[in-house]
């Protein structure tokens, strides 16, 4: 594995395919990251952060079935792997540890 | 209804995008659309579009090349190398006859290919090949225009010194034979009388001398290498030597040549120069004889039109306009060899005709080799079938499948490459002795481009038809069992077979024809008798006028020879003519030449030649040397009735008519009979001729030859056979003959082999209708013809088709000679036969095996 890096809006997205689990496919994590967001997202930036996680090795995809919609086209439906999962963990656990070095000041 | 995108959006989608991630955009962007449509269809029309155009960066777009869906070319070309071979191996006949075809038809090619590159490359070594140019003159005869390459010995100074074009100009001699000596050795060789410009303008190498100054003078002679091996056993020290022409002149090497290559049409071994020549014989430095060559090197840039307009009227001003009948005019001296046949004074043709028609041989010898391919290959396309099929099914392109067999064909037709190479090597020798060449296989860059490029492209030509039928089929079709060819694909083998056959027979016919003429031409009756006389030159002592008569007496003694005479004229083609004859009623401006032959007593009865009114010279009458007897074509063209005892004027002297000789050929049987004349003037002649008794010319030739040397010490008996000299006036033709034959035999062969192929799996295909055709009481007789029907009828089609054909090829032919045979009708329908019976013979072999296979074993199976 060449590039361990994971940028902010890939890691959304692996985020989203996490937590949709073995629903995630394009459209489903364009919806469901511009409800969280509140904001829109162009779906071919989904596709190239999938795409970019696919070869690093962070998510692992696999084709659904015929149906009459989209055009006959199936979907193309993404889980997370093991070290996406790790990376997940790493991230989260790098940016909790730099969190809680906050000194206990009040904001308010 | 559902909605759809917007089609060109989508196209446009389909067409960059990479063939892996199509599905899932396409099905992503579809959704999107579908669920937009609801609100907005033409928002979400909008939409889709931009979406799309979104997706055009490096990540999406269609790699350039080869996807990384495909294996690797290097892999794929392993795997159809294997498919070939395991399918040569499983199908062996059908592999040995592609092979034997293409390879004899690949070696026919290189074998046409080597003779057809000798013959562009003749004469083109001379540096100054662009601007080298030979003089020739067209003659107006009353009947027609004469091409001539004889010139005015003045010509070529003259021209040097009025034309400012010309840079350098040359005058040549023709070739003499004689006796060169050195001390006691004596040789004969071959040589000629050249100006001093000769080594200068035209490139042959010299060895040793001054190329510049070795013709310089009137004492010089330049040897070829082997000459001075010949003569001095050595090439080492040999100039400044002397040599003896003829015992009589004596001469200085004064340079040593290359050997002349065999690309230059112009053979000799010695040069010497023409200074003495002319000197000795005022006769040619005058305007109205013509005798040697002249040749220029002009200068660049020379309009060569131009310059023929100017010296149209040459000779007519030279002469004061006198001779008006000769127009000089120059040619391209390397292009002579190849274009070198003028009739009516326009260019028409020459060997270039026989390189035209060889080429167009190997090109068809190489397409009937092909036919068999295309056709056993799509013929047992069935077979292969289900290896198309599984391979469409599991996902090949159509692409990668003519690949695939394209380059099953290309392979196969390298095989026959080597092979091919392998014959052309063995049978070279035997090529080179057919077409009397010295031809070599040399392998240089450009040969081995040439030679790959072509093989390449026949693989190609061969594969092209069966890779896009094989990979046309529809998979499930095929894989059902359901394929039946569809009738278009059968009338187009057999289409093929009729062409093939057709090409045979044309081949056969001509064969037939150019074996009945040359039969004719040697068969013949010339007028004149050409069997065992042989002649010889005279020189020594023989040349000497008062020993001739001695000499001749002699040779008639010798026991063996029935008799003995000499004459001016060789019987083979044009000697000397003369439009000097003057007749009573003669129109002034008719300069049409007769041919002249000066002859000894006896000349005319030694070679038979009939005398049909008056009669021939005699001893008896002394006057005789003012006689002069025509032959009947002289006396029909000067329309004289009774001519016996007229008087006509030869160059101004009064001969009186004393007979009529018969008609006889004395040039080659392409031209018709022209007027000739003979006179009596023994010391005239150049030429002894004898007769010998039928039978023991062996032991009167060796009697003759000791004789001669006794009687003329230093010089070696040196004669030929007038018949043989006779058959080499049609070299061109019996080579054309021999070559027609193998050719003609391998286009059958050939022809034959596709047939057997295609006979052989039809046999097969139909063993169970066979099986039970027998079951059923059918004879194998009728099997044998129900199988070799089909066939012979496509045959039959194909003799239909080539015998108009054949029969204006060869009267086209034929055209060529004067006397010719009638085509008979039987040529033809003999080819017809051969073709006939050989494919039948080829069909029937099959159709036997067959047809006497046991039912039950051909039922049984499957």
């Amino acid at each position: 594995m060449k590039d361990q890096s994971l940028g902010e809006f890939e890691e959304l997205v692996l985020l989203m395919v996490a937590a949709l689990h073995d629903e995630a496919y394009g459209v489903a994590i364009l919806e469901s990251l511009e409800a969280k967001l509140e904001k829109k997202v162009n779906i071919s930036a989904i596709h190239v952060a999938l795409k970019r996680l696919e070869e690093k090795g962070f998510v692992q995809s696999r084709f659904g079935g015929i149906t009459q919609d989209r055009g006959g086209r199936r979907k193309k439906f993404y889980v997370i792997t093991a070290i996406g999962k790790r990376i997940l963990d790493h991230q989260y656990a790098i940016r909790t540890s730099i969190y809680n070095q906050i000194p206990k000041i009040s904001f308010s | 209804m559902k909605p759809y995108p917007p089609k060109r959006a989508l196209n446009f989608l389909r067409w960059f995008c990479r063939e892996d991630y199509i599905e899932e955009i396409e099905g992503d962007l579809t959704e999107l659309f579908e669920k937009e449509h609801h609100h907005d269809p033409r928002k979400a029309k909008r939409k889709f579009l931009w979406n799309v155009i979104r997706y055009l960066r490096p990540r999406f777009i269609k790699a350039f090349k080869v996807s990384s869906g495909t294996p690797k070319p290097a892999a794929m070309f392993r795997h159809n190398i294997l498919i070939s071979y395991r399918s040569f191996l499983r199908y062996k006949s059908s592999f040995l006859i592609n092979l034997i075809g293409l390879s004899s038809g690949l070696a026919c090619t290189l074998f046409i290919y080597l003779w057809v590159n000798d013959e562009l490359q003749m004469d083109r070594f001379h540096e100054n090949g662009d601007r080298l140019y030979q003089v020739l003159e067209h003659r107006q005869q009353a009947d027609r225009i004469w091409t001539a390459e004889s010139t005015p010995g003045p010509l070529a100074e003259a021209l040097a010194a009025d034309m400012p074009a010309v840079e350098k100009s040359l005058v040549v001699g023709r070739m003499f034979n004689t006796t060169l000596s050195m001390a006691e050795q004596n040789v004969r060789a071959d040589g000629k009388f050249v100006g001093k410009e000769f080594l200068t303008m035209f490139s042959f190498k010299l060895l040793q001398g001054d190329k510049n100054t070795a013709l310089d003078g009137k004492t010089g002679i330049v040897i070829t290498e082997a000459l001075a091996q010949r003569l001095f056993g050595t090439t080492e020290n040999v100039m400044g030597k002397m040599v003896d022409l003829n015992h009589e002149t004596q001469f200085i090497v004064t340079g040593i040549l290359q050997n002349v290559p065999a690309r230059s049409s112009q053979q000799f071994e010695f040069l010497l120069p023409i200074e003495k020549f002319m000197e000795d014989r005022p006769g040619l430095l005058s305007w109205g004889n013509t005798g040697p060559y002249t040749y220029l090197l002009l200068k660049p840039g020379t309009d060569v039109q131009a310059f023929n307009q100017q010296i149209a009227d040459y000779i007519k001003r030279k002469t004061e306009g006198n001779v008006t009948y000769r127009t000089p005019f120059i040619v391209h001296y390397p292009s002579l060899y190849l274009y070198g046949k003028y009739e009516s004074g326009v260019q028409s043709g020459g060997r270039i005709t026989y390189v035209k028609l060889f080429s167009i041989i190997a090109i068809f010898i190489v397409v009937i080799a092909c036919i068999n391919f295309m056709n056993l290959s799509t013929a047992r396309a069935s077979r292969r079938l289900k290896e198309v099929g599984i391979k469409k099914a599991v996902g090949a392109g159509r692409r990668s499948l003519v690949y695939q067999h394209l380059s099953e064909a290309i392979l196969l037709s390298f095989l026959s490459l080597v092979i091919a190479l392998g014959l052309v090597v063995v049978f070279l020798p035997q090529f080179n002795y057919i077409t009397s060449k010295q031809l070599s296989l040399e392998l240089d860059l450009s040969f081995i481009l040439a030679l790959v490029s072509a093989t390449a492209l026949t693989g190609m030509l061969a594969g092209s038809y069966p890779a896009l039928y094989l990979s046309g089929f529809n998979p499930s079709a095929i894989l059902k069992g359901k394929f039946s060819s569809a009738a278009g694909e059968v009338w187009a083998r057999k289409g093929l077979v009729v062409f093939q056959f057709a090409l045979s027979v044309i081949f056969i016919v001509s064969v037939v024809v150019v074996y009945k003429q040359i039969e004719f031409i040697q068969s013949k009756s010339l007028g004149y008798n050409k069997e065992n006389i042989i002649y010889f030159e005279r020189e020594g002592r023989t040349g000497n006028a008062d020993n001739l008569d001695s000499f001749l007496a002699g040779v008639r003694n010798i026991p063996g020879v029935t008799g003995a005479s000499t004459t001016q004229h060789d019987m083979t083609g044009h000697n000397s003519g003369t439009s000097g004859v003057e007749w009573e009623g003669k129109d002034p401006d008719n300069k049409t030449e007769f041919e002249n032959i000066t002859v000894g007593y006896d000349m005319m009865e030694i070679l038979g030649i009939d005398v049909t009114q008056g009669r021939a010279f005699s001893r008896n009458y002394p006057a005789d040397t003012a006689r002069i007897i025509f032959n009947e074509a002289a006396i029909a063209f000067m329309g004289l009735k009774d001519p016996v005892g007229k008087v006509v004027k030869l160059w101004g002297e009064t001969m009186e008519i004393v007979g009529v000789a018969r008609n006889f050929n004395f040039e080659s049987l392409h031209e018709t009979i022209r007027p000739v004349f003979f006179r009596l003037k023994p010391n005239a002649t150049y030429l002894i001729m004898a007769k010998l008794e039928a039978g023991n010319e062996k032991e009167a030739l060796a009697r003759l030859g000791s004789f001669y040397e006794k009687y003329n010490p230093g010089f070696t008996f040196d004669y030929r056979f007038l018949d043989a000299e006779y058959q080499a006036q049609y070299a061109a033709e019996q080579r054309v003959a021999s070559l027609s034959r193998y050719f003609a035999c391998l286009a059958i062969l050939i022809s034959c082999l596709g047939l057997f192929g295609l006979a052989a799996f039809t046999a097969e295909r139909r063993q169970k209708e066979i099986g039970i055709r027998k079951a059923l009481g059918a004879g194998e007789l009728g099997i044998v013809f129900l199988l070799s029907g089909e066939f012979t009828r496509i045959v039959f089609v194909a003799i239909v088709i080539a015998l108009p054909a054949s029969y204006l090829l060869s009267s086209y032919w034929l055209q060529n000679f004067a006397y010719r045979i009638t085509l008979e009708w039987w040529y033809f329908l003999f080819a017809g036969f051969m073709a006939l019976a050989v494919a039948a013979l080829t069909v029937a072999t099959q159709a036997v095996k067959a047809a006497s296979r046991n039912p039950t074993q051909t039922l049984k199976t499957d």
